[in-house]
């Protein structure tokens, strides 16, 4: 075991405080609207023309080839900057999209795509859940019918994260209308702005319009978009949903040290009720430090995952683990803040740049239950770490 | 950067587990008298150099580092290992009187562990200890224990026999500095990670062979998701043990916070996964013939040793680390 860093990983780290220092914009993000999605796509270009665009992605594509450790160190370092978030309309095309296409795209789609999402100009987002398909992903039902060198897609998407803003999504269909479960499905990009697409936008407790519905009526894709072997979907799915249970919330496990740390530093300036600092109230105390505790560990696993993965080239199976522990530590920490707030923590008018922390608690519902949920995750850990005798 | 268990690391935890499993394996526990370390089990563990580990090898020892010592004290927790075990390794460290030292390393000379309690000592190990260890922040004691009268009191742990002490003893060696005491932590949290680790294997391999209903237990979600849960409680605490390991080997200025870290994570996944292990067994999992109450007992002993839960939390909350 060895906690070094190389001289080029201390470079590294060194080069990108020093940029973003100097680089991360000083206007908030909108909340909401196109407005939001038009800072994303300026602070992407911004990466991208200083060269900081696709930390994850190998360099022959266009990306920065870093290690997965100099991954983790950017991630710290947008977080200790304060950067803007990278969960946000980008996060599907940079974090999903991409590199499936990079794994199992064709030539001309990687020519195509993958610049143009490293620059910001393309949007996705992701087609994979619908109303009776979520946790069970493989009961899809959405239809894609082979006719000629078109597929004609007819059906519904559900919970799409901002496919009011997006270019492209990763759509999921059924090709083989005979199949059952995971066979007879193909992975398709499509055009957002295909004839027959209409989104419904799905108000949230958050009370945003983030998430969408997605209807497709005889929707026209070329054959040509078809991503891996057309009904081989499901292989390229798990590629993308490795993804996200690997290292897609790499940015809040290495950002959750911080995020403890400015609550400390509020708890040291706000009264509770009864007029203490709340940083003297012994329960907030342990709650803080607890909190502090299970932020090293969380860093200390990710650079145990990044280092092995580093190392054999392959993410090991503790993706699901990791999405557990950060999203109930994030949950843990925004209760804990809320109840340290007392009344101001209620005064919450839907944006998510003046009522942070509020916006965080509410969207600890949806960190704990997208992208699979934590029963899921409960799941995969009892039969791929565990090897218990299978539920389902 | 490679936080796992790694070439050499692995023949020695290996080597450790191996000869643990024949030498104080935890079915010891349901025999009489088990407590503590036996002369013959220090005379064995000594023998092969157990005690001398961590010890430089210009004073006899095999001259590892923190990280094997914490790999040995994972093992040793696994079988629930006498906390004796690490006051001899520990005062190995803090006498430099050459024929003391190589009577405690090679264990002919047994060491207890000494916590203060009040105006009082409270001595865990054996009656046959001829010292006592007692170990601060800042400053460790060997003490003699031969002619002096303690109080045996009863112990909740069969694992660990509980003494009280009225009248401290004069040192016959003493240390200023914190080594022995970070060495004490590490091994401490890692029996407790140890523990975390038993107690999962436990209930994992009953889950595969226990039916209810028809169905093997760990085919239905209300035993699979509490048992996910244990895994993730224990990949948290061993990450953290691993990586306060390594930043003590490495003599990194942040390696106190990184233990502290590591012991409340350390605590809390092993009293957390001894009773789920004992709620998922169901009746058979409250019997004195099973393992599963030795795992909880020995780990409340632990979880109070080298830094309970308010201790390590009060330290770590403006505790800064490095990159």
């Amino acid at each position: 075991m060895d906690l070094q860093y190389s001289d080029s990983d201390r470079d590294f780290r060194q080069k990108a405080r020093t940029w973003l220092a100097a680089n991360v914009p000083t206007t908030r993000r909108p909340a909401n609207g196109h407005t939001s999605a038009q800072y994303d796509r300026d602070w992407q270009r911004k990466l991208y023309e200083h060269g900081w665009a696709g930390v994850a992605w190998p360099k022959e594509f266009g990306g920065l080839g870093l290690t997965g450790l100099q991954q983790v160190l950017w991630y710290e370092e947008m977080a200790r900057a304060r950067a803007p978030h990278y969960i946000n309309t980008t996060y599907v095309a940079l974090m999903h999209a991409g590199p499936t296409l990079i794994m199992r795209g064709t030539e001309a789609q990687k020519a195509f795509h993958l610049p143009k999402i490293l620059s910001g100009d393309a949007l996705w987002c992701q087609g994979f859940s619908e109303p009776n398909a979520g946790s069970d992903l493989a009961s899809l039902k959405a239809r894609g019918t082979i006719d000629g060198d078109d597929i004609v897609v007819s059906g519904a998407k559900m919970w799409t994260t901002d496919a009011q803003h997006a270019d492209y999504q990763e759509l999921l269909v059924r090709t083989d209308p005979d199949s059952q479960r995971h066979k007879g499905l193909t992975w398709i990009i499509c055009d957002m702005k295909s004839p027959g697409i209409d989104i419904k936008p799905i108000r949230t407790m958050l009370n945003d319009e983030h998430i969408n519905m997605v209807f497709y009526d005889d929707v026209r894709i070329p054959k040509s978009n078809v991503v891996g072997e057309i009904n081989g979907g499901w292989a390229s799915a798990l590629a993308t949903l490795s993804l996200e249970r690997g290292l897609g919330f790499i940015g809040d496990q290495l950002e959750l040290y911080e995020r403890v740390g400015r609550a400390t530093d509020m708890a040291g300036k706000l009264r509770l009720e009864d007029g203490t600092l709340a940083i003297d109230d012994s329960s907030i105390r342990q709650k803080l430090a607890a909190l502090k505790a299970d932020a090293l560990a969380i860093r200390a696993m990710t650079l145990a995952d990044i280092a092995e993965t580093d190392r054999t080239g392959q993410p090991g199976p503790k993706g699901s683990m990791m999405k557990l522990l950060v999203t109930s530590a994030h949950k843990a920490l925004s209760e804990l803040v809320g109840d340290m707030m007392g009344w101001d923590f209620l005064e919450f008018d839907g944006d998510r740049t003046s009522h942070p922390w509020t916006y965080d608690y509410l969207w600890s519902w949806v960190f704990s239950i997208s992208g699979g949920t934590n029963e899921i995750q409960r799941e995969n850990i009892a039969d791929r770490v565990l090897h218990l005798p299978r539920a389902r | 950067m490679y936080l796992a268990p790694d070439g050499d690391e692995l023949g020695i935890a290996q080597a450790a587990a191996e000869f643990l499993a024949e030498a104080m394996s935890i079915e010891r526990l349901h025999r009489a008298a088990c407590a503590d370390m036996s002369a013959d089990l220090r005379h064995a563990l000594g023998g092969m150099g157990w005690f001398a580990l961590a010890l430089p090898e210009d004073a006899g020892g095999s001259g590892l580092s923190a990280v094997e010592h914490a790999l040995f004290f994972r093992e040793v927790g696994r079988q629930c290992g006498p906390v004796d075990v690490l006051a001899q390794c520990l005062a190995a460290t803090i006498v430099e009187d050459v024929t003391l030292r190589s009577a405690i390393a090679n264990g002919d000379a047994g060491v207890a562990l000494a916590v203060e309690d009040g105006t009082r000592l409270r001595i865990f190990g054996s009656e046959n200890a001829a010292f006592m260890l007692q170990l601060g922040r800042d400053r460790s004691d060997l003490y003699p224990l031969e002619n002096t009268a303690s109080e045996p009191r009863a112990s909740l742990d069969p694992a660990t026999s509980i003494r009280l002490l009225d009248r401290v003893p004069t040192a016959v060696a003493s240390d200023t500095g914190d080594c022995a005491w970070r060495l004490g932590q590490l091994g401490t949290a890692a029996m407790l990670v140890g523990i975390a680790e038993a107690s999962l294997d436990q209930i994992v391999d009953y889950a595969k062979v226990r039916e209810t209903f028809g169905k093997k237990i760990g085919s239905w979600q209300a035993v699979r998701h509490p048992c996910a849960d244990m895994a993730v409680r224990l990949e948290a605490a061993r990450a953290q043990l691993w990586f306060a390991a390594t930043a003590m080997k490495e003599g990194r200025g942040d390696a106190g916070v990184h233990l502290d870290a590591a012991k409340y994570l350390a605590n809390q996944a092993a009293l957390a996964n001894a009773d789920t292990n004992i709620q998922l067994h169901g009746g058979i999992g409250v019997t004195d013939e099973h393992h599963a109450h030795l795992y909880l007992k020995h780990a409340l002993v632990l979880a109070r040793l080298f830094g309970g839960r308010r201790e390590v939390l009060g330290r770590l909350l403006h505790a800064e680390v490095e990159d």
